[in-house]
């Protein structure tokens, strides 16, 4: 019935993800060392541009683990992201950055209560918000990439740099310390992992467990809104399916990070190292010089091997 | 009966380590053809760990397992059933969504040209249950519209369908009614007279020493004595378990003062469970429930807790009209629920005891929304010491916890809110003796200061020797309340049956 490990099953997954990435790190590297012999990934100025693209996929993730512990899955992500980025650009002015968040506000409470209180499972419901924000926007801007520019304010937010270090990064942190916090410090947060590990045990415990769902895919949304923002910040502007590329490593990096796909387990500490085993994964591809359609079957294939010694190992301890 | 039996299964020096934990000690056990074996013991004892081994669950860490005579070494519980070894476990282990007769055939369904012949897997599966005296159940019924007792039928059903020569029965009739238990014990005689082996272990005594020809009380992992039926008294046996003496089983009952109504059902009404129930519970009193399985003992409690959607009827609290909406909400109005299923319906099994005992109690421990550690840490560990509970850390999951100790966390989480009615769906099923104890003590303490109980036990002794009077429910409806002489084991059963309404039916 027991077993003794010294290391925590649950900072288990935590700690063979920074073993992956240390053994991506060091692959880029030698492999730079060979070709070019330089090794940029260990630059400074290198690894914070990377960590700065980075951030887009960490805000991204960090919602979504908020409704991965609960059991469910926000597929919606891709264009929550988007309506954001275009409603922010499109009202402009100092009120281009309440916009935005205002549309993940408003579709975190629309997912919520589809969830919760109509009782569909989330994996349809998110996917179907998810195509019918595609034809709002769409309809929106009559299928063109939008005109409107990013304010100087969502630049700078993305794009700029402080004391050397880029703006993106410290929103970032603020997020993760956000979550981290709320994950460990408050009823709330305690109310997600109970909800998630069993549900009818967590109801008849006097939660409401109703609005822990809500809240959460509030949270989920509105990180889905910010990392628009920031996107288009960053690239000036909105366009067309921006959000696409963050649906799959985003849910990756959560899982990746020791999150148990079914709810109830996770730190978020696993999923901060889950989203820079995503990035260096990423960059180390990148500077491999690999084609796009090589790159992609590499990517799929480490995060499906990955996922498979964790599988083995869960296994194994029962 | 003849005495010429031979030995089915036999451990030698036996020991079961989990990491430093030490199981089973040095086990020898025997176990005979046409016999009913006992096992007693605590939770804790080690009946799971022997049992696990001998199906093939788990292999011993050092030691023997012979099966008639041949050393085994199973690592599977397939291959235990092969050589006629079945257990039924306390676990229930039936797929819900699949029908009755697929749960009985699930590993070597009747086949026909390859295929699975639906046709005969059907009409066995009702020989099966006829055989059970569960006719009723429809083999083509989903398991999860059964209830828990006759799940737990078609539990034993599944273990007969592989013509067990050995039969292991883990607090299989924890979970039945008067009615199944009887058929299981005359199944037993049967398979006995058959020469068939059974293990049966109960925290039910009285089962214990209507059922068994020999009786093993384990304690710490070590066997301690086997000896026939009758050698030993009920005293004797219970201290064997426990290795101390105990004094009464239940607490005394004072003399009860009439106090005004705590709580108060008028007329409740859900779906086809509650027709009509009323129940006033007076403040410092042990209410208890009583009757068959399934007649909305289960559906009341949820109702009054806020669980269920679309009750009708009228609830009072101190006199006071209250609708309760959710469990949330009754929480706040001083209600606490101790629901059946401890590991669905109490706990996160795989979340701490720490968290698992603060999750109803975060607002009282927080400062605004943040948790305050300290305040946090002082309420565990007042649950923990409050009701004993024997954890070694608060931060392990709860599930590595024993049977006993998990449904004192449920307890513990709730008497933190300190609540003024407490609900209890029978919560001493498949616990030991010791904890039962403890936890009678615990409602009597309650009521004594002033609090209300309400409470469902699935076993008459304890409803006779715990509440102050007892509502019988038959069909969804109150149909007698029964106390001081007239509560009687007698009464409860008649009034179970709803004998003196329909006659001699």
């Amino acid at each position: 019935m027991n077993t003794q490990f010294s290391v925590s099953p649950e900072n288990k997954p935590i700690f063979i993800a920074l073993g992956f990435t240390l053994v991506i790190i060091l692959i880029g590297t030698g492999y730079t060392l060979i070709t070019q012999g330089a090794a940029p990934m260990l630059m400074p100025s290198y690894l914070a541009q990377q960590l700065q693209i980075g951030a887009f996929l960490g805000v991204c993730a960090a919602g979504m683990m908020m409704v991965i512990l609960l059991g469910h899955i926000d597929l919606s992500i891709p264009w929550t992201l988007t309506a954001a980025a275009m409603m922010a650009t499109t009202v402009g002015g100092p009120w281009a950055i309440p916009a935005g968040l205002a549309v993940g506000l408003i579709v975190g409470l629309f997912n919520g209560l589809g969830v919760s209180v109509l009782r569909i499972p989330s994996m349809i419901f998110t996917l179907g918000v998810d195509t019918a924000l595609r034809g709002l926007m769409v309809a929106h801007t009559g299928g063109f990439a939008p005109q409107t520019e990013a304010t100087p304010l969502m630049r700078f937010l993305a794009a700029d740099r402080v004391l050397g270090i880029p703006v993106a990064l410290f929103v970032w942190a603020g997020v993760s310390i956000a979550i981290a916090g709320l994950l460990s410090r408050t009823g709330f947060g305690k109310a997600v992992y109970a909800t998630g590990a069993k549900e009818s045990a967590a109801f008849l415990s006097g939660i409401r467990t109703k609005w822990v769902i809500v809240g959460a895919f509030m949270i989920s949304s509105l990180c889905a809104a910010t990392a628009g923002i920031l996107l288009a910040g960053y690239s000036a502007k909105a366009y067309q399916g921006m959000g696409n590329p963050y649906l799959l490593p985003a849910i990756a990096a959560v899982v990746l990070g020791g999150t148990h796909i079914l709810g109830g387990r996770g730190r978020y500490i696993g999923t901060l190292i889950g989203v820079i085993l995503i990035v260096v994964l990423n960059s180390v591809l990148s500077i491999m010089q690999m084609p796009e359609a090589v790159r992609q079957i590499i990517y799929g294939t480490v995060i499906i091997g990955m996922l498979l010694v964790y599988g083995r190992e869960t296994t194994s301890r029962n | 009966m003849t005495k010429a039996k031979e030995e089915i299964v036999a451990l030698r020096d036996v020991s079961r380590y989990f990491g430093g934990i030490t199981a089973l000690s040095g086990v020898d056990f025997t176990c005979h053809s046409a016999s009913v074996h006992g096992i007693l013991g605590e939770n804790g004892a080690g009946k799971s760990t022997l049992i696990k081994i001998l199906s093939g669950v788990l292999k011993p860490s050092a030691g023997e397992v012979l099966v008639e005579g041949r050393p085994v070494t199973y690592s599977s519980t397939a291959e235990a059933v092969r050589d006629g070894i079945v257990c039924v476990f306390q676990e229930l282990s039936l797929i819900p969504d699949l029908s009755v007769a697929d749960n009985i055939y699930i590993d070597t369904p009747p086949k026909r040209f390859g295929l699975i012949d639906r046709r005969a897997q059907r009409k066995q599966a009702a020989e099966l249950l006829a055989r059970l005296n569960a006719s009723e159940v429809h083999p083509d019924t989903l398991i999860r519209d059964l209830s828990l007792s006759r799940r737990q039928i078609v539990e034993i059903a599944k273990a007969l369908a592989k013509s067990p020569k050995l039969l292991i029965l883990d607090e299989a009739t924890s979970a039945l009614t008067g009615k199944d238990v009887d058929t299981v014990y005359a199944l037993l005689s049967d398979l006995r007279a058959d020469g068939v082996a059974s293990i049966f272990i109960s925290h039910r005594m009285h089962e214990v020493d209507a059922l068994c020809d020999r009786l093993s009380v384990f304690r710490n992992g070590q066997h301690i004595e086997t000896f026939d039926k009758g050698e030993r008294s009920d005293a004797e046996i219970v201290r064997l378990m426990i290795g101390r003496e105990i004094s009464a089983q239940y607490p005394p009952k004072p003399k009860r003062q009439p106090a005004p109504p705590a709580l108060e059902v008028k007329n409740l009404r859900w779906e086809n469970s509650l027709k009509g129930v009323n129940l006033k519970v007076e403040a410092g009193e042990i209410h208890g429930l009583g009757g068959l399985d399934g007649q909305g003992h289960k559906e009341l409690l949820l109702a009054v807790f806020g669980a269920l959607k679309g009750v009708e009827g009228e609830i009072k609290l101190h006199d006071k009209p209250f609708r309760p909406t959710s469990p949330a909400a009754c929480k706040k109005a001083g209600l606490a629920l101790i629901p059946e299923d401890r590991k669905t319906e109490g706990l996160m099994l795989n979340l701490s005891i720490r968290d698992n005992l603060l999750l109803p109690n975060y607002a009282a421990v927080s400062r605004g929304p943040i948790i305050d550690s300290r305040r946090a840490d002082e309420a565990v560990r007042d649950g923990v010491t409050r009701l004993q509970i024997k954890a070694g850390d608060t931060a392990n999951p709860v599930e590595t916890l024993s049977g006993g100790n998990q449904q004192k966390v449920v307890i513990a989480k709730w008497m933190m809110l300190d609540p003024d009615i407490v609900l209890l769906n029978d919560p001493t099923r498949g616990i030991d003796v010791g904890t039962k104890q403890e936890i009678f003590r615990l409602m009597r303490d309650l009521a004594s200061a002033g609090k209300t109980i309400l409470f469902y036990s699935t076993d008459y002794a304890e409803l006779i020797g715990c509440c102050d009077r007892v509502s019988i429910l038959y069909d969804g409806g109150v149909v007698a309340v029964r106390e001081g002489d007239a509560l009687t084991e007698d009464a409860i059963v008649a009034a179970s049956l709803n004998l003196h309404e329909r006659g001699a039916a």
